[in-house]
């Protein structure tokens, strides 16, 4: 089954070790979890490495503007300014795509899914972006609010990247007691993979964890790892058990 | 045993060792100095200190009295915080809140490893017994099984600082699990002949 796909790199050495080389290009994937977690860092990082390697990457941002997102961004010791300036790393804000294609009421119906499906399908096979993350899909779906156009835009999105040989993270915001992977519950069913992000709380102590729930097309690690946010990217290590059972 | 002493014994041991250093805490400051001299110096390696004893500042000022050089110095710094004292920013010192957080410390840890352009590295952890006062014995071992093993495999020396009657049998077993070796530093007046350490280093 490894073998078999072909691999996106995430460049976050320790994740590509959980996922045994790296997620099965073509997946989509919910990075989902509470506020504070480190999915938009997370996602970010995926992004810059891709770029990096040659690879055209794009954020499509739906809460937070664009600017504002990357003064906000952790000064990685391996990003470079020229990967914006020679288009390997793209940022285009959602709401203006809205505005292009006339979406501007509260809800978006399935013609508009249509529209807004093609519209992002039509700049990855224009740019030849290989990776892709929306954040956040829940913005997204607060949009769409049944569950049927829901499910349509996810996996016709899911479909069109996957068919351009991208591979996209699909940021997900959940409260911290939920018990779901995704706000709807929609999200999580269609994606190919699953990586969670908590805030666990031991001894008074705040740790940030991640663990791989799903992930379609490969091996992986489902262990719950400690993980950092630092200037040398996403650094993780093995939660402790301390021997408990 | 005095500083150069300290060094020339640690002289020959091979990188990816990890040692448990026995010793009284008259000779902590010399066996600092000892391994600052021997691997920051002159093997040119940058140091990694991980302190959960006293506050970075603290070791900061008497190696600067000491007049050790400390360019290739970073702390990871597991008390200050804690102590909810003022902490002063410094591209050499990193903060982790609290002793309990082990995963943070492995974290900081593998971020230093991974800043350091220089290929072989030296940790010190100080200590065992101040780990010891804020985790139990089983998550201990479990840090130091993990920690240890990666730092193995990239080849850095470790060591271990174990304040002889501090400890207890569960923590001497554990380091004898999770170490390679211990090296035992006898106090001045052992090797005037009024001890029976003797400067000898005891394997397992």
């Amino acid at each position: 089954m490894d073998a078999a796909r072909d691999r996106c790199v995430t460049g976050i050495e320790n994740l590509d070790n959980i996922l045994n080389g790296g997620i099965p290009r073509g997946n989509t994937v919910l990075v989902t979890g509470s506020c504070g977690t480190g999915k938009t860092t997370m996602s970010m990082e995926f992004l810059v490495h891709g770029a990096l390697m040659g690879e055209p990457s794009l954020f499509l941002s739906v809460t937070e503007a664009s600017d504002k997102l990357l003064k906000n961004v952790i000064p990685y010791d391996f990003f470079e300014d020229s990967l914006i300036k020679k288009g390997k790393l793209i940022f285009i804000d959602l709401p203006v795509v809205y505005e292009l294609f006339g979406m501007t009421k509260g809800e978006l119906d399935f013609e508009d899914i249509d529209l807004l499906v093609k519209a992002i399908a039509d700049i990855v096979r224009d740019l030849g972006i290989k990776r892709l993350v929306i954040d956040s899909i829940t913005s997204v779906c607060y949009q769409l609010r049944t569950e049927e156009k829901i499910r349509q835009f996810i996996l016709k999105v899911g479909k069109s990247l996957s068919e351009y040989g991208c591979t996209s993270i699909l940021v997900s915001e959940i409260s911290p007691s939920s018990e779901r992977y995704s706000l709807y519950g929609v999200e999580e069913a269609i994606a190919d993979g699953i990586i969670l992000m908590g805030n666990l709380q031991r001894r008074g102590d705040l740790l940030r964890t991640l663990q791989v729930v799903k992930m379609r097309g490969t091996n992986h690690s489902r262990a719950k790892y400690v993980l950092d946010l630092t200037p040398s990217g996403v650094l993780l290590v093995p939660l402790l058990k301390g021997g408990s059972i | 045993m005095n500083a150069p002493e300290i060094a020339k014994k640690l002289e020959d041991i091979p990188p990816g060792s990890a040692i448990t250093i026995d010793m009284k805490i008259d000779s902590y400051f010399d066996f600092i100095r000892a391994t600052l001299d021997l691997f920051a110096t002159r093997k040119d390696l940058d140091c990694i200190y991980v302190t959960s004893t006293i506050p970075s500042e603290s070791i900061l000022n008497a190696l600067s009295v000491l007049e050790v050089d400390i360019d290739r110095v970073y702390f990871v710094d597991c008390i200050s915080h804690s102590m909810m004292g003022k902490t002063s920013q410094s591209d050499h010192v990193i903060f982790v809140e609290s002793a309990t957080m082990l995963e943070n410390i492995m974290l900081k840890v593998q971020y230093l490893m991974k800043k350091s352009k220089r290929e072989n590295k030296v940790v010190i952890i100080d200590s065992v017994n101040t780990l010891a006062i804020h985790n139990n014995t089983k998550i201990l071992s479990e840090f130091f099984h993990i920690l240890l093993n990666n730092l193995r495999s990239k080849d850095a020396y470790i060591f271990i600082l174990n304040m002889e009657g501090q400890g207890s049998e569960d923590l001497d077993s554990m380091m004898n699990l999770v170490a390679d070796d211990k090296f035992r530093i006898p106090a001045g007046q052992e090797e005037n002949g009024d001890g029976n350490g003797g400067g000898e280093e005891a394997s397992e």
